[in-house]
């Protein structure tokens, strides 16, 4: 069988680069036809899943072609009683987790829009949302996966069981390349239980200091958080915490965490549900928010110097900003409309200078044209460039895969 | 000039790079390098040199890679797939001397080491302070960061905390024409491919870490262990799942079969039945573990545990551990020799594949202990034999196997902690296809294109990593019939 195909429009463009061809393959073997054929023709290549995170990286110097990946929706596989499942690239979240749900299971990622974004799409854009701080990355939930490479062959790598340290790592080499390296076709994730009871615990109006104060005492205090974010209010954060488990545990830490507010001489509540809610609905409107959205990283206890150095400076030139960061993992989003691309644009420049001199980074996950115009989508080249032009040379030799679209120019 | 004038040449060369005490080329001194935990297999190599930081690393594999000689990099020695096993005319670069700490950073909980230190180390290193480094490979010990970082060491505690691989925040690397690269670093998400995720688990084959940052863990509240003993292994592997089903997320959850029971007593005098032993560690917030563990000891009654025992103190609990950790050892009292391998299945099939390797035991006249990860359903069968009995040793090799075919077969993998090495490498093409082989090949051949770093591991045949794409020319070893083209 053929993949379904249709003339490109402007609505299946990557960055601006608008393809001639779409191709809308209904399985794998499809989705491998396609690639091969487009090595046939020489045709460049991009893949598209639910295109929520299509605005990150750079725009690609050429685009013949694109691959989306709807038509690949099956649960190849759900084992619950070993915590896994096999999915193919195009189902989105918040079906799998739906799925999940029934056996009283998650995949604890929770990256926005899960109503759009597809399996491949948070591998391929390593998408996270709060829960990374107490279940990791992409990296640390993909156990398997399979791809189609450049050429059209069909590789695995990892395999369906946690526990596997059989080969080289494919799975985690294909988290965050944006479909350079290959199509993520299938992708087999470990699963965690739902938890039994949740709480969040508010901290309105604090200081970056104070803010990381708290989470250090929390951390001494050996507490163990779900979730914890961090709004820009103000100039101010509101921490909100988060406990997930069995009830006994999570009514402790909320308890233990008051605690310690009290005892730093700062406000704080333990939300009920409706308000729990409201305050994680607003860190998702954050995150889906605005033309421009940066990410921002740095060690987690420069948090004051990145809310003095990057976040105040980046939001200045945005209507409607609002800063989403993740401060036990030194992570963070800004976002909302920049007013005029160029200040924006210098806002950025700024900040990434600032975020440089700590040791981390800023990456341009959405952005308009007039920003990209003087700001650089992933900054200064990595420092093991060399090494990945070398393994993007072996796996996609003719520079097919969204040429330019990631760090380095790959 | 002769191989063995080369040999000579090149030891003075080196010696001049890291010291005549750390180039060893005497054959009865590399005698020590010629195998490592695995100790079947051995190979002699024609030097060792011991550098002592990154620069005479550097210097070392551009005097080998200027040399033609392949390159076995070596820690503490303590694999078991035989992922140090030399190769002939290697040079074996030991890094046991590169045994600092460099630098400790509690506020953002990472400890920056080189590649000798010894796991237990990073973890005795920040203790006091009451942090620690989460995997645990039963060797924690006498290991190396820099041997866990090539075989992604697992342990105990990986079902909750994961494999070195998630632990691994940056890494120093040695290339193969001695250039040196940092991966990874200080802040989470750097722009660029996820090289740091290809090394960790890539057995030596991509280039020489002499430096690794590791991720610290805050010690958790409390830690609760209990012991359950079963009837059998069918009740044992039910209240496995039984408790993962109940949403529990054990620290830990180890089970014993009554051969390694046997085992075990024998070597530390334990009283424990020799049925079947459940072993399980909660840890975390007080009041979360106090529920999960009681919940976890319900679960183990109602799946037919005979008994339940709680350490009274730490002294106590280290003993049950003891019991458990010891198994491998241990089976050396009530065998004269015995194979120690490394399979994954699916934790809900263990008890069907533990009748199955009964079954495949008796068929052949063997034994098999059987000591696992039972939470993630890693396995441990030691098959026992004797070596003085003719074509015992073969037959015991044989079933081992056999066995991790069965766990491909299960959908599961024919190691979980221990590596492909070289001891694996035939399984290799029992789990993966053509194209997935070659695939990793071709991300092993980014990093070294020459294949000089421990050639022979992991893959099921000697390949060279070929030209770039263009024009098809031989490779000189190809024309002569001692490899195959990628």
């Amino acid at each position: 069988m053929t993949a379904a195909r249709r003339p490109g429009t402007g609505t299946d463009g990557v960055l601006g680069a608008v393809p001639r061809l779409v191709f809308v393959p209904a399985t794998v073997e499809e989705a491998a036809e396609a690639v091969r054929e487009c090595a046939r023709d020489k045709l460049s290549l991009a893949f598209v899943g639910g295109g929520t995170d299509l605005g990150l990286g750079s725009p690609p110097s050429r685009l013949d072609a694109v691959l989306r990946t709807e038509g690949l929706a099956r649960v190849v596989e759900h084992a619950p009683s070993d915590q896994i499942v096999s999915v193919e690239a195009g189902l989105s979240l918040s079906a799998l987790q739906r799925t999940l749900a029934g056996h009283g299971q998650r995949l604890a990622l929770d990256p926005p829009f899960p109503d759009r974004a597809t399996a491949g799409g948070i591998v391929a854009a390593n998408a996270f949302g709060p829960l990374r701080a107490r279940y990791g990355a992409v990296r640390d939930l993909i156990i398997g996966v399979s791809i189609v490479r450049a050429d059209g062959a069909v590789a695995r790598g990892g395999g369906k069981v946690v526990k596997n340290v059989a080969g080289f790592d494919l799975p985690r080499l294909m988290v965050g390349s944006l479909g350079t390296l290959g199509l993520v076709a299938t992708v087999n994730f470990r699963l965690h239980p739902l938890p039994e009871a949740r709480s969040t615990v508010l901290c309105p109006v604090l200081s970056a200091e104070a803010a990381r104060s708290l989470l250090v005492a929390a951390r001494s205090a050996q507490l163990e958080p779900a979730a914890v974010a961090a709004l820009a209010s103000g100039g101010a954060l509101d921490l909100g915490v988060r406990f997930e488990g069995f009830a006994p545990g999570v009514k402790q830490q909320g308890d233990r965490l008051l605690d310690l507010v009290v005892k730093a001489k700062l406000h704080a509540e333990r939300l009920d549900e409706a308000a729990a809610g409201a305050f994680w609905e607003r860190h998702d409107r954050v995150r889906e928010s605005g033309t421009f959205r940066a990410r921002l990283s740095a060690p987690p206890s420069a948090l004051a110097a990145v809310v003095r150095d990057a976040v105040a400076p980046l939001l200045a030139p945005l209507a409607g900003g609002g800063a989403a960061l993740y401060p036990t993992l030194g992570l963070g989003f800004v976002c909302g409309d920049p007013a005029s691309g160029p200040a924006a644009a210098a806002a950025a420049n700024a900040a990434r200078d600032a975020l440089a001199a700590l040791g981390g980074s800023l990456v341009l996950a959405a952005a308009p044209a007039g920003v990209r115009a003087a700001a650089d989508a992933w900054g200064p080249a990595p420092s093991a460039l060399a090494l990945m032009l070398s393994l993007k040379d072996r796996l996609d030799p003719e520079r097919r895969l969204a040429p330019g679209r990631f760090a380095g120019g790959l | 000039m002769g191989a063995t004038a080369q040999t000579a040449e090149l030891a003075r060369r080196m010696a001049a790079v890291v010291g005549a005490r750390n180039c060893v080329s005497d054959a009865s001194e590399v005698l020590t390098y010629e195998c490592d935990g695995l100790s079947h297999g051995r190979v002699r190599p024609d030097l060792v040199v011991l550098p002592g930081s990154t620069a005479e690393v550097v210097e070392v594999v551009r005097l080998a890679g200027a040399a033609g000689r392949p390159i076995v990099p070596r820690g503490s020695g303590t694999g078991l797939s035989g992922g140090a096993r030399p190769v002939p005319g290697c040079v074996v670069v030991g890094l046991t001397r590169m045994r600092r700490i460099l630098e400790v950073n509690l506020d953002d909980g990472w400890v920056r080491v080189e590649p000798g230190v010894i796991n237990l180390d990073v973890s005795r290193a920040v203790g006091a302070a009451g942090w620690y480094y989460a995997p645990d490979p039963s060797s924690q010990g006498v290991c190396s960061i820099g041997g866990n970082v090539a075989e992604n060491s697992g342990g105990a505690h990986c079902l909750k905390y994961g494999f070195t691989v998630n632990h691994v925040l940056g890494a120093r690397l040695v290339c193969a024409g001695g250039e040196v690269v940092d991966l990874g670093g200080r802040a989470p998400d750097a722009p660029g491919y996820d090289l740091l995720a290809a090394l960790v688990g890539s057995e030596g084959m991509v280039g020489i870490v002499t430096e690794v940052t590791l991720k610290l863990l805050r010690k958790p509240e409390v830690t609760r262990t209990f012991l359950a003993i079963f009837p059998s292994t069918d009740e044992g592997g039910n209240a496995v799942s039984g408790i993962i089903a109940a949403g529990i997320l054990p620290a830990a959850i180890e089970m014993m079969d009554s051969l390694a029971i046997k085992a075990a007593k024998a070597a530390t005098g334990l009283e424990w039945p020799e049925t079947c032993v459940l072993l399980m560690d909660a840890d975390g917030p007080a009041a979360e573990v106090e529920h999960v563990s009681a919940r976890a000891i319900e679960i183990a009654r109602a799946c037919g545990a005979t008994e339940i025992r709680v350490p009274k103190d730490e002294a106590e609990r280290q003993l049950m551990w003891k019991g458990r950790k010891s198994a491998f050892a241990a089976v050396g009292r009530i065998s004269p020799n015995y194979m120690v391998e490394d399979g994954v299945i699916p934790r809900s099939a263990i008890a069907r594949v533990l009748r199955e390797i009964e079954a495949m035991a008796k068929a052949v006249g063997l034994r098999v202990a059987n000591v696992f990860h039972a939470g993630d359903g890693n396995l441990h069968p030691l098959v026992l034999y004797d070596a003085r009995v003719p074509g015992e040793e073969e037959r015991a090799a044989k079933l081992g196997g056999d066995i991790l075919r069965m766990c491909v077969r299960y959908g599961g993998s024919i190691t979980g902690e221990h590596g492909v090495g070289a001891e694996k490498a035939a399984y290799m093409a029992d789990m993966f296809g053509p194209d997935d082989l070659e695939t990793m090949q071709q991300v092993r051949c980014a990093f070294d294109g020459g294949a000089i770093f421990n050639p022979g591991k992991v893959f099921p045949s000697t390949r060279l990593c070929g030209e770039k794409p263009g024009p098809y020319r031989p490779h000189p070893a190809e024309t002569a019939g001692q490899a195959e083209r990628w």
